[in-house]
């Protein structure tokens, strides 16, 4: 039975079975179970557009991540630790970074790998005539028009643009106040 | 991997860019940061009106119209901003347009190096010349043939001549009469109206 949440999630059935928020002893059934959440994770950070999770969206309630970490109707959650070990899984597979880094309490998500948000970004400049300008990093971050990059946190955006400039369709300026970037046309092969 | 090579070099009017476009970026996060301290104002206001407290809900409705008049100079002075920064965007495309013109330019002059107005007239007149020459060897071609042919295009012409006479004889009109036609009667008639018209002019 698959729940649909109030923000239009659809949760996998295996959500509503209480072994689910344990850690399960036997590695095997431990390791599907990571995989589960691991991808639970990734394709609702991928609906809501979440960028970062953090340990205290486990310790608290209120935060983006309650839908997913809390069943109230099995009255389960997942626990602190069990969510430390996720991330610890997340950033392993290269899914995740610790961010900032040389912590380990959150991490951000890669639902979509710098490389794809590199060829978002060039995509978007593409269509919206910005190629060959100057543009600040809040201009990308916080556009007037929403796009789809509206709201990816600074760190991200900069790998982005660091696979970019190695096809060469990217170059950062720095000034003395803030940075730019500056898009190139290009096909990156 | 030439790649590097095609990316230009940060020149001074990009970092001038950069610097306008940042400093447009501070004024919306200004801007953004008043308008929430306007919103918390008026829930302020209301709160306050609700307990009672009619003298604190006027400050705080006083505060709310001093930042709402910071909003409206922030606003002036962005879309200054803005401005000069598309200015500065403009002028960038001029220049490049300017750019393009030259080069076409120069590509134009040296097509007209390879193509000047002497040699153009010099190929006109030879070619005039060999065409004239030419007509008068067609010519000469033809006089020697027609001094054979002409004598039997004559004599065909002359054949056709007395074939046609016949159907196209001149039309036989009436020959012009020599006298007066008779008429007796229609005299009277014309008469008459010659007597009323001598009538009429004399009454005048």
């Amino acid at each position: 039975m698959a729940r649909l949440t109030p923000t239009g999630y659809l949760l996998p059935s295996i959500h509503s079975v209480p072994p689910f928020f344990t850690e399960q002893p036997n590695p095997t059934t431990q390791a599907t179970l990571t995989e589960q959440w691991t991808r639970l994770i990734l394709s609702y950070a991928r609906h809501r557009r979440l960028f970062f999770i953090r340990i205290e969206d486990a310790e608290t309630t209120g935060g983006d991540w309650d839908e997913v970490l809390r069943n109230e109707q099995i009255n389960r959650r997942v626990m602190p630790a069990h969510l430390s070990s996720l991330l610890a899984t997340l950033v392993a597979k290269n899914l995740a970074v610790y961010e900032p880094p040389k912590q380990t309490r959150s991490v951000l998500l890669f639902w979509r790998s710098p490389e794809e948000w590199g060829e978002t970004l060039h995509e978007w400049a593409t269509s919206t005539g910005q190629l060959n300008t100057i543009l600040t990093f809040y201009e990308i971050e916080d556009p007037p028009v929403p796009s789809p990059l509206s709201g990816i946190p600074t760190a991200l955006l900069r790998k982005a643009i660091a696979s970019l400039s190695k096809t060469g369709r990217a170059q950062i300026i720095g000034a003395a106040d803030g940075e730019g970037v500056r898009l190139f046309a290009g096909t990156g092969k | 991997m030439g790649g590097n090579q095609s990316i230009p070099k940060i020149t001074a009017q990009d970092r001038a860019i950069l610097d306008l476009k940042l400093q447009r970026d501070k004024l919306k996060q200004y801007q953004k940061k008043i308008q929430t301290v306007l919103d918390r104002e008026h829930e302020i206001a209301k709160a306050q009106l609700a307990a009672g407290r009619k003298d604190r809900a006027i400050v705080a409705l006083r505060r709310r119209k001093y930042q709402e008049s910071l909003l409206q100079k922030t606003d002036t002075q962005l879309e200054t901003l803005e401005q000069l920064v598309s200015t500065i965007e403009f002028s960038l495309v001029e220049v490049s347009v300017l750019h393009g013109l030259k080069q076409g330019n120069e590509v134009l002059k040296e097509i007209h190096k390879q193509m000047n107005v002497e040699s153009v007239e010099k190929l006109m007149e030879e070619t005039a010349e060999a065409q004239a020459y030419q007509r008068e060897i067609d010519e000469m071609l033809t006089t020697t043939l027609t001094l054979d042919e002409e004598e039997s295009v004559q004599l065909e012409l002359r054949a056709l001549q007395a074939e046609q006479e016949p159907e196209t004889a001149p039309v036989k009109l009436p020959t012009v009469p020599t006298s007066e036609p008779i008429v007796t009667e229609p005299d009277e008639h014309i008469a008459i109206p010659e007597q009323q018209r001598a009538k009429v002019a004399l009454e005048a």
